[in-house]
């Protein structure tokens, strides 16, 4: 659906809207709980700029994909945040296509600015790129169900109001059969969070210990075991998020010049002129170019508001990138990169780039597991037998 | 290096998506009807490697004349039309001399324009001086004669004008006034020779159109190669899902289905950036320079990594000479050769982007 409203008049309109409303927000690098920038974030919402492309009813107004750019455009051009979640917002995607009515009306709001901390509550000790082994449990009772099981890998849980939660259901069927799709609160007694410290040296994963938690009957996504669908949905996202961009240098600033570049990089190390560095380099940003180029062609090209296949390229393009990225930088600093701490930004990010390289080539699903989808429901190649697909979840073999 | 020249901007391209989605239809159904695996023999295995029947057909169908202006007799059209057009050619293999054609199209004026667009002229384009992509090439002008040798000049043998392009300016000579000596190359869908000059030659034009050509021609090249990756990849999907080892299928194999995803990655890459290539250079973009650059290295990588691990996944029967992955490979290796390789693109490229930064 479009609305009739001309170009030039809606760019006009957000190009006032920003003038009236846009100050500025200070720095932050905050990426799990609460958004610090909340308050502006739903200002943006209520004037129908986070989902321009969702009718009214979800905070948006209806416009096509083209009208929407142009508010994103606008918002971009003066560096504000927000515009465009329609797109972007794994959560409230996820919510407005499967919640149920109730809930929607509380949380979507709620999620377009960023007044909730989320997490995903996937990864189980024996379920990692098996997602559909697991043994965490829900179990119905009166108004809702009682959930017991065991959490791991959770990015932000420690932050987190909500848990996007996958619990086994029925366990008579095959696996992927017997899932069901949850919004887990996550304040209450019977959910315990422990941090786990990560090969960066920070602790944004957790382990969550869930025993005998609430989750209220509206929170339930999609039908009762019909969760692997909606969670094919939510990865699919997250996916393509994280083919688009990713964290970008620990130290913040990006060193004494400010610039993050790997051209400025290679300048500043006075490595510019040999050959071989000048090689290594065009290919990193080629890259990085080229990527953005595929997500480019596959949007325009992606039927509105659905996920294309394609877009799974992008995060296996985003690896490559990342971990090739890390070596070229340390590469430059050479035996700089021995060291770390505040005198040595320089070293501290392309340290922090090789390890955190990891969390685009194994978190939300390995390079190998991505592989195996392009193979498969892009290429439309035979799959992998499975032996578990058919037996009941209950006589699977775990370990 | 004389990149920075100021050149003309390129013709824009006309037509909306509908008319280039049927321009590209119809290039497709004349390729399938005439220029299937074994045209492409028959023509690779002949004396001069050209079909003039199919290169008459390309010039009624408009493919040869696209980029040359209308009042010349030319469809008039740009860089974007000849870049999809270029894909379709690529995929099927097609041994005719439309780049050459292309980047001659850039060069020329008035008369000779509308003797490329009606199919009498055939015109190879040698790239000397500061342009000579071989560099082994020793022309030198002098006056109105020109001496010495252009090295590797696609299509010379069946030219009947070379057109000879530096940075001292832009001639033409007459077939008769050169001595032509075919290579033997090993790409036979893509003839070479060296052209030896001792004599006069018709100054067309100055150095200003030069990097023009060389850009186009490398849109045109670069369509080529992204549609020789796409078919390519077609091509070993189709069979990794037909060919059965093990009780399995081989494209259910993890190392098989592993490298056919990268391969993707590689042919959908190189798609992207020969048609950014050709959008920014038909808006005569800011950018353009790193775009062509770019699309320069990067469909040439991708099209030798697809067509080398494609003949990988085959297995046996692509290392026989009746299957096509080789004809696909020979292509790849010729053109990452040609107008630069990879490592001279890729110095161009960071050139450009320390030129922007
Ligand atoms: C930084 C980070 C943040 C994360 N955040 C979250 C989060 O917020 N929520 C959450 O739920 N999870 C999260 N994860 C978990 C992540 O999704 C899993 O780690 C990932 O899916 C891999 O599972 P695994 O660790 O159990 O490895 P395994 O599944 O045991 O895999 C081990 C190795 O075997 C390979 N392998 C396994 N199966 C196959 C197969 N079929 N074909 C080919 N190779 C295979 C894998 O590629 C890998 O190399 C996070 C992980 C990281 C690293």
């Amino acid at each position: 659906m479009s609305s009739g409203i001309t170009e030039d008049a809606l760019r006009a309109e957000v190009e006032a809207w920003l003038a009236d409303n846009w100050t500025g927000l200070p720095a932050h690098h905050e990426s799990f709980g609460r958004d610090p920038r909340s308050e502006w974030l739903a200002k943006v919402r209520d004037g129908g700029w986070a989902t321009p492309r969702w009718d009214a009813e979800w905070h948006g107004r209806g416009l096509s994909n083209d009208q929407a750019k142009i508010v994103e455009r606008a918002f971009a051009a003066v560096g504000a945040p927000g515009a465009g979640q329609d797109r972007s917002n794994l959560w409230a995607n996820t919510a407005l296509a499967h919640a149920t009515d109730s809930f929607k009306r509380t949380i979507v709001s709620q999620l377009l600015a960023g007044e909730v901390g989320m997490c995903l509550l996937y990864s189980e000790p024996g379920a990692g790129s098996d997602l559909a082994a697991v043994r965490t449990r829900a179990d119905k009772v009166e108004g809702g169900w009682r959930v017991t099981g065991q959490k791991v890998w959770t990015s932000g849980a420690a932050v987190a109001d909500y848990g996007m939660l996958i619990a086994r259901t029925d366990w008579d069927v095959p696996k992927h059969r017997g899932i069901s799709f949850f919004f887990l609160p996550m304040k209450q007694e019977g959910v315990e969070v422990r941090p786990l410290r990560q090969i960066t040296n920070e602790s944004h994963f957790n382990e969550v210990f869930i025993t005998d938690a609430f989750v209220p009957e509206e929170n339930l996504l999609g039908p009762l075991n019909g969760g692997w669908a909606v969670l094919q949905t939510a990865l699919a996202y997250e996916r393509s998020v994280m083919g688009d961009a990713a964290r970008g240098p620990r130290s913040g600033a990006g060193g004494p010049k400010g610039d993050y570049s790997l051209l400025g990089l290679a300048q500043e190390a006075g490595r510019l002129d040999d050959p071989l560095v000048r090689q290594d380099v065009a290919q990193v940003i080629a890259w990085r170019v080229l990527n953005k180029l595929n997500t480019q062609r596959a949007k325009a090209d992606m039927a509105q508001g659905t996920s294309s296949p394609i877009m799974s390229l992008g995060k296996l393009a985003m690896s490559r990138i990342l971990h090739e990225e890390a070596r070229v930088r340390t590469m430059l600093l050479g035996p700089e990169s021995l060291l770390e701490g505040p005198d040595h930004p320089r070293a501290e990010d392309a340290n922090f780039l090789s390890l955190n390289a990891y969390f685009t080539s194994i978190g939300g699903g390995t390079d190998q597991i991505q592989r195996n989808i392009i193979g498969e429901r892009v290429l439309g190649l035979p799959k992998e037998p499975e032996v578990d697909r058919t037996i009941p979840f209950r006589d699977v073999r775990a370990g | 290096m004389t990149d920075t020249m100021v050149r003309p901007e390129a013709a824009p391209a006309a037509l909306d998506a509908a008319d280039r989605a049927a321009l590209v239809d119809s290039v497709r159904r004349l390729l399938a009807d005439r220029c299937t695996e074994a045209d492409v023999r028959r023509i690779m295995d002949s004396e001069s490697g050209h079909d003039a029947a199919l290169w008459r057909a390309l010039v009624d169908l408009g493919v040869v004349g696209l980029t040359v202006p209308e009042e010349h007799g030319g469809a008039g059209l740009g860089p974007v039309e000849l870049e999809l057009v270029m894909e379709e050619a690529g995929a099927a293999l097609l041994p005719a001399p439309l780049i050459s054609t292309a980047m001659a199209s850039v060069l020329f004026n008035g008369e000779r324009l509308a003797k490329i667009a009606d199919g009498s002229t055939i015109a190879a384009v040698a790239f000397v001086g500061a342009y000579d992509w071989t560099g082994r090439s020793d022309v030198r002008v002098a006056g109105d004669r020109l001496t010495g040798t252009a090295r590797f000049v696609p299509d010379a043998a069946i030219a009947n004008l070379i057109v000879v392009a530096g940075e001292d300016g832009v001639f033409v000579v007459e077939r008769c006034d050169v001595t032509i000596t075919p290579l033997p190359v090993f790409d036979r869908t893509r003839r070479m020779a060296d052209v030896a000059f001792n004599g006069p030659a018709t100054r067309i034009g100055d150095s200003a159109r030069v990097a023009a050509a060389r850009d186009i021609g490398i849109v045109a090249l670069a369509g080529e190669q992204a549609g020789g990756v796409r078919r390519m990849l077609e091509r070993t999907v189709a069979y990794a899902t037909e060919r059965h080892q093990f009780g399995r299928a081989i494209g259910s194999f993890q190392a098989i289905k592993h490298m056919a995803a990268d391969l993707l990655l590689e042919s959908e890459s190189a798609t992207s950036a020969a048609r950014d290539a050709a959008r920014q250079l038909t808006e005569g973009s800011q950018t353009k320079d790193a775009a062509i650059a770019l699309a320069a290295f990067a469909c040439a990588d991708a099209f030798v990594r697809v067509a080398k691990d494609g003949i990988q996944m085959h297995g046996g029967i692509a290392f026989t000479w009746t299957n096509p992955a080789h004809l696909y490979l020979r292509r790849a290796r010729s053109g990452a050769q040609l107008l630069g390789d990879g490592n001279q693109w890729r110095e161009r490229y960071i050139q450009a982007l320390e030129a922007q930064a």
